[in-house]
Formats: structure tokens, sequence, C-alpha cells
């Protein structure tokens, strides 16, 4: 079978680009540890938040050095803690549970952005950098709210994080 | 190309070996095509997805 020399030529460049596509993919995996937000978590009682040791008091913990998890909670219609908030160029872990109806949690403008559904505990880990401040919205239709929905994530220098007495209001 | 589509279009295609045909215009197509996508998936990945903040790794 004869194929045209150009024929050829744009059939290999097509083969390029989808190895390039899943390459490019791989390297995010590899090199930055880009991750997916996984099912990791075992679900929970979504009417019984109020006794979880976890979420019955939204906050912020140092679980380790230089390593913070926060327990945040969606309702219609905000987040809790607000504002959540972690120290600067430090590793944090997101628990995102919903004590009502599906949420979303994305943090504006960054990567960081799950779902949160009632009963799941959705575990996003993200690394901080220098202190700033994120608006959070809801980006699953919740309700007659959705639209006001909002949090606020504030990065904070570590030392006024420690003034904080380690812990977010 | 439109000429030699027609010169085509009557003879069978069987020998492969027929006159020059080079759409020279549809490789620079592909070419440009495959540059624009090149371009935009480097955009895409690398500027706007591993360039914004809290980039999720666990």
């Amino acid at each position: 079978m004869h194929i045209h020399a150009y024929e050829k030529l744009w059939l290999a460049l097509s083969i390029v680009l989808i190895l390039a596509l899943i390459g490019t993919v791989t390297y995010g995996a590899v090199g930055p540890g880009v991750a997916m937000v996984a099912d990791s978590q075992s679900t929970i009682d979504a009417g019984g938040i109020d006794e979880d040791e976890r979420f019955s008091e939204p906050r912020v913990e140092q679980v380790g050095e230089n390593e913070y998890e926060a327990y945040v909670v969606a309702y219609q219609f905000g987040f809790e803690p607000t504002p959540i908030v972690v120290p600067a160029n430090s590793t944090v872990t997101l628990q995102v549970t919903s004590r009502d109806v599906i949420h979303g949690f994305e943090v504006a403008g960054t990567s960081a952005n799950t779902m949160v559904v009632p009963g799941e505990v959705s575990e996003i880990t993200v690394e901080t950098d220098e202190p700033t401040e994120y608006g959070i919205v809801c980006n699953e239709y919740c309700g007659a709210g959705h639209h006001v929905m909002e949090g606020k994530l504030h990065v904070v220098s570590q030392s006024e994080f420690e003034n904080r007495g380690g812990d977010s209001e | 190309m439109g000429q030699n589509e027609a010169v085509h279009a009557g003879t069978e295609d069987g020998g492969g070996d027929a006159e020059e045909f080079d759409p020279i215009g549809t490789l620079t197509l592909i070419g440009i095509y495959f540059v624009i996508l090149v371009l935009a998936w480097v955009y895409i990945y690398f500027v706007e997805f591993l360039g914004r903040d809290l980039v999720i790794v666990g």
C-alpha cells in the first residue's frame, strides 16, 4: 500500500501529539506531584456531625512538623470556619464535609477544588506559599442562597498564626 | 492542487505511481493546527494549571 509522504508525516505528528499529552500529565504526577481528589476517607453520618470529633468543632490543627489539618463544614449557605486560617510555607490537608446537601469547595483562582458530599469527607492536601487571602466559593448549585455562599482562606505568617493560638476563630 | 485532482478523477488509482500529488496547502494547514495545539497545551497545562497556587498534592 502506498502512503503519501505527507500523510506519513501527519500520522507521525499525531502520534507525537498523543505521546506528548500523556507525557506532560505523567510529568505533572511525578514532578510537581499533582494528585487527584481520592475516595480515601471513610463515610460519616451527615446528620451526626455535631458528635463527630473532627467536624463538631470546625478548626485548623497542627498534626506534624509544618503540617496542618483543617476540618471544614460546608452548609447552606457558608463554610465553617470562616476564615480558615493556615500558616504560610506549610502543608495543609483540608478535610471538607457537608451537613446538608452537596456543595462545592473551590479556593478561587487556585487548583484547590473539590465536591463536598454529605456523609463523605473530601480530602485535599495543598502547599501554601506566601501570606495571602483567598476566597472560597461553592460551585455546586445548593439552593436559593447558592450565589452568596462563600468562605475565606487566609494564609498568614507563621508568627501571626501562633499569635492566634494556632486556631482559627 | 485542484488541477491535479481533476486529472486523477478520470483514472484508476491502482498503481500508486501516478502523477505527483503534493497537497502542500493541506500540509501547511495541518502544520499550523499542530503548532496551535502544542502552544495551547503548553499554556493550559504548564502556565494556567501548574502555575496556579495550591496545587493538590495529596
